[in-house]
């Protein structure tokens, strides 16, 4: 029953609580200069309601103790932009160190890494000058060195970008400790705030803990996760697990194949915290992203100038009168075996000007057909091929097929110089629902013909001749001529070994020449160089086999003509000993679709391929001259650089204004949420009048700007 | 000499748009109503502009692009940012009508009688 002196009660109580408020706001003034005070505000509990003759009367309200006035989602909204805007920020500097390897230094041509666009031109303007007069040797002095300031300059630049990317794996790997310290931190912190506060607001310790948590996330990527008791989890933004309750969880660094990867117990999370975030999200985001993209980019205009340039000039006769071959080269650029890696190794190994093959195959040396053919190349897309890696077919193999029969089905494949094959697979019918299979991969060579009277056929290590051959001699037989098929079985000859050998293809060839009556005709094998001599003419092509591995083999088909063995893709199916100098072709056999059905069955009815894939390609540079495909490159990078910055310069936006309103919110000073929140709305009003203007002067302006020039 | 005093009459569209980002990012809504009547302004000198004047905001304008693109992501930034207060103010609205007290945050400051 309440009287009334319960009212009186209400009334002091509420004076208690004003007395008690004044306290808090002594302490907010005594704290204004404290980094990452909040505001405490007092909690006003309701009483219990005093009843008066009969009626319930509220019983005001008690203060309870003090409530830091933070906002968990506004902190948390501050620390996620923290974490965007510190990861552009380590970003974009990156990005600006990478880009001033390519931009010329003010009052200059010339960058860090020369001037690559500069380089190209003047390379294949030398073979334009080399064009007048194709024996001058200052000329082709000038091919040389021009070529070695060119590889000079993407090598060097390339350098640069693999020393950037070992630097910024090491600053990632500097930020591991001050992570590993904050985490600790913010543990211990949880265990005095559970001990302490697990009901309550916990004042000053989760004013250290929040500063924690927002230095953090200028480090890495985070999520906050509030748990029991007052307490607070922290994940990576992948939900790897960083603090949890009393207990932190190192981070480490470590190398991996030459690179820093980053881990918490034995878990590799570099690829989540590229993506997550802070600092550390920067640094790997540039290294792992930006500088690849950018070698990339030298790496296949290395490649196809390398590849273009040594192929044009094998395929040419030099000073001397001679030509390239496989054996020996007469490489410019050294030879790269793959896209990747190109740029770094990029390099001049010519050093005698007189192997430039200014002059065409077969023609003097005074001609100058194959410089024109090398100073066009500055005009034409290059090529960049691909190297197929897997292929498949889809075929019927019929059951009526005989016993020993045999049936194919073909795929046209691309070795890593962009050269074609075409993959054969022949299947041969062994009965019992299974067939034998195998995979050729003839090699058509291409006819040296430089010398008169004379052809070569430059075989590739191991290569043998193909029973495909349709080689034809003729010569003089002393009262005329004859002609001769060439043998297409060939009994154990490599050509490709070297040494004359006693037996095989070149004894086949004599031995005919001989019944033929033909004279004058000689045939050697000279490591590897198929040479026939004195012949009045030669047609039709030499073709090779390259050393095959695992290209044979048995598929078994169920009593339903489905595929049971194999069970999935054959992989491991390489080639090598490429007349080209290509690197050895290693293929997938796709023998199932990406749905699990088979590509090849046994079925009554015979049925003729229907589909065939493979995923190499002769390609070339997006269609871009050398040039183009450079400056291409250089203007992406700087989009890149200026996306950034854009990202970079909103984010940091952002945080001023989240900063504006946490100030307003949570820190010591006299304005008021409402005051804060119409600023926010009324500057986002205004700033939204203004770019609707801007947007339309800006259309304006540009239209007008068109029309004007137009006229 | 007589540029210079001309720009300072005029300042270049590009500064007007760098610092209109300035602006939003500190939240200065007395500034950027001083740029949106600048930019009411400028919409006007436009249709009185001859062609010389019409090809020099040409150019001013080209040399913007990449700043108003700048704004537009400012502007982008701030709107997620008012869309969080506001939920926030949502957020606390509720907590005062219905809400119990939280160990963390805001509680409510007075009763639920109302006559106390």
């Amino acid at each position: 029953m309440g009287t009334i002196n319960s009212a009186f009660s209400l009334i002091s109580g509420a004076l208690d609580a004003d007395q008690s408020a004044l306290s808090i706001v002594a302490n907010n003034v005594a704290n204004a200069n404290t980094p990452g005070y909040t505001t405490e505000t007092p909690n006003w509990q309701e009483n219990s309601p005093v009843e008066i003759n009969g009626v319930s009367y509220g019983d005001g309200v008690t203060e309870t103790g003090a409530t830091s006035r933070r906002d968990s989602v506004l902190e948390e909204r501050l620390d996620q932009q923290q974490q965007l805007a510190s990861a552009s920020s380590v970003r974009l500097t990156a990005l600006d160190n990478v880009q001033a390897l390519f931009t010329p230094d003010s009052g200059s041509s010339s960058s860090t890494a020369g001037d690559i666009g500069s380089d190209i031109t003047s390379f294949f303007n030398s073979f334009a000058s080399l064009e007048a007069n194709p024996t001058d040797n200052s000329l082709r002095e000038e091919v040389l060195s021009s070529a070695t300031t060119l590889a000079g300059d993407i090598s060097n630049a390339a350098a640069s970008l693999n020393s950037q990317s070992s630097g910024l794996g090491q600053e990632a790997a500097g930020v591991t400790s001050q992570v590993n310290s904050l985490t600790g931190a913010i543990a211990q912190l949880n265990q005095q705030i559970q001990s302490t506060s697990p009901d309550a607001d916990a004042g000053t310790l989760e004013d250290q803990r929040d500063e924690d948590v927002s230095q953090l996330s200028q480090l890495i990527g985070i999520n906050q996760i509030s748990t029991g008791n007052n307490g607070l989890a922290l994940t990576t933004t992948s939900g790897q697990l960083l603090v949890s309750e009393g207990s932190s969880f190192q981070l480490t660094s470590g190398s991996v194949d030459g690179a820093t990867h980053f881990f918490v117990g034995n878990t590799d999370i570099t690829s989540q915290l590229a993506s997550g975030g802070g600092e550390l999200g920067g640094y790997l985001t540039a290294r792992n992203q930006d500088i690849p993209s950018a070698l990339s980019s030298l790496d296949q205009l290395a490649y196809s100038i390398s590849t273009n340039v040594n192929a044009l000039n094998n395929g040419g006769t030099d000073l001397d009168g001679v030509s390239g071959t496989a054996a020996s080269p007469l490489n410019i650029f050294s030879q790269p075996a793959a896209v990747a890696g190109s740029a770094t190794s990029m390099s001049v190994v010519m050093t005698d000007p007189n192997q430039i093959a200014a002059a065409g195959l077969g023609q003097g040396t005074g001609d100058n057909s194959n410089a024109v053919a090398m100073a066009n190349l500055a005009n034409e897309p290059l090529l960049q091929p691909i190297a197929t890696t897997s292929f498949s077919m889809t075929q019927n193999l019929s059951s009526a097929t005989p016993l020993n029969g045999t049936t194919s089905g073909s795929v046209q494949i691309y070795d890593s110089l962009g050269k074609s094959y075409n993959a054969t697979v022949t299947y041969t019918n062994e009965g019992a629902n299974t067939w034998g299979y195998s995979i050729s991969v003839p090699d058509t060579l291409t006819a040296d013909t430089s010398v008169a009277n004379q052809v070569s056929y430059s075989f590739g290590p191991g290569e043998t001749v193909d029973p495909g051959t349709n080689l034809t001699i003729t010569g003089s037989t002393g009262g005329g001529t004859a002609t001769i098929v060439a043998p297409v079985v060939v009994t154990d000859e490599a050509v490709g070994s070297a040494g004359p050998p006693a037996t095989g293809y070149v004894a086949a060839l004599d031995a005919q020449l001989t019944a033929a009556g033909i004279i004058g005709v000689t045939v050697t094998n000279t490591g590897g160089v198929l040479t026939i001599s004195g012949a009045t003419a030669t047609a039709g092509n030499v073709i090779a086999d390259p050393v095959a591995a695992n290209a044979t083999g048995t598929l078994t088909f169920n009593g339903n003509g489905a595929l049971i063995s194999p069970a999935a893709n054959l992989s491991g199916i390489t080639f090598s000993g490429l007349s080209d100098g290509a690197a050895a072709l290693n293929l997938d056999w796709g023998l199932y679709a990406a749905n699990g059905a088979a590509n090849i069955t046994q079925a009554a009815t015979p049925s003729a391929q229907s589909a065939q894939s493979q995923n190499g390609s002769a390609g070339v540079n997006n269609g871009e001259t050398p040039t183009d495909f450079y400056s291409d490159f250089v203007s992406t990078l700087g989009a890149t650089v200026s996306g950034v910055q854009a990202e970079n310069t909103a984010q940091n936006a952002s945080v001023t204004q989240l900063q504006t309103q946490n100030n307003a919110l949570s820190s010591v000073n006299l304005n008021d949420e409402a005051a804060a929140m119409s600023t926010l709305q009324s500057s986002y009003q205004a700033a939204s009048q203004v770019f609707t203007m801007l947007n339309t002067i800006m259309a304006s302006a540009l239209n007008l700007g068109e029309q004007t020039t137009v006229s | 000499m007589q540029e210079s005093e001309e720009r300072q009459e005029h300042p270049e569209l590009r500064e007007l748009v760098v610092e209109a980002s300035r602006a939003l990012a500190r939240l200065d809504a007395e500034r950027l109503e001083e740029l949106a009547l600048s930019c009411q302004a400028l919409t006007q000198d436009l249709a009185r502009a001859d062609a010389v004047e019409r090809a020099l905001l040409g150019r001013q304008a080209r040399e913007s692009v990449g700043d108003i693109a700048i704004f537009a992501r400012v502007l982008e930034a701030t709107r997620a940012n008012l869309n969080v207060m506001n939920r926030l103010r949502d957020l606390r609205a509720g907590r005062l009508e219905y809400g119990e007290p939280q160990g963390r945050g805001w509680t409510r400051t007075e009763s639920g009688h109302g006559d106390n």
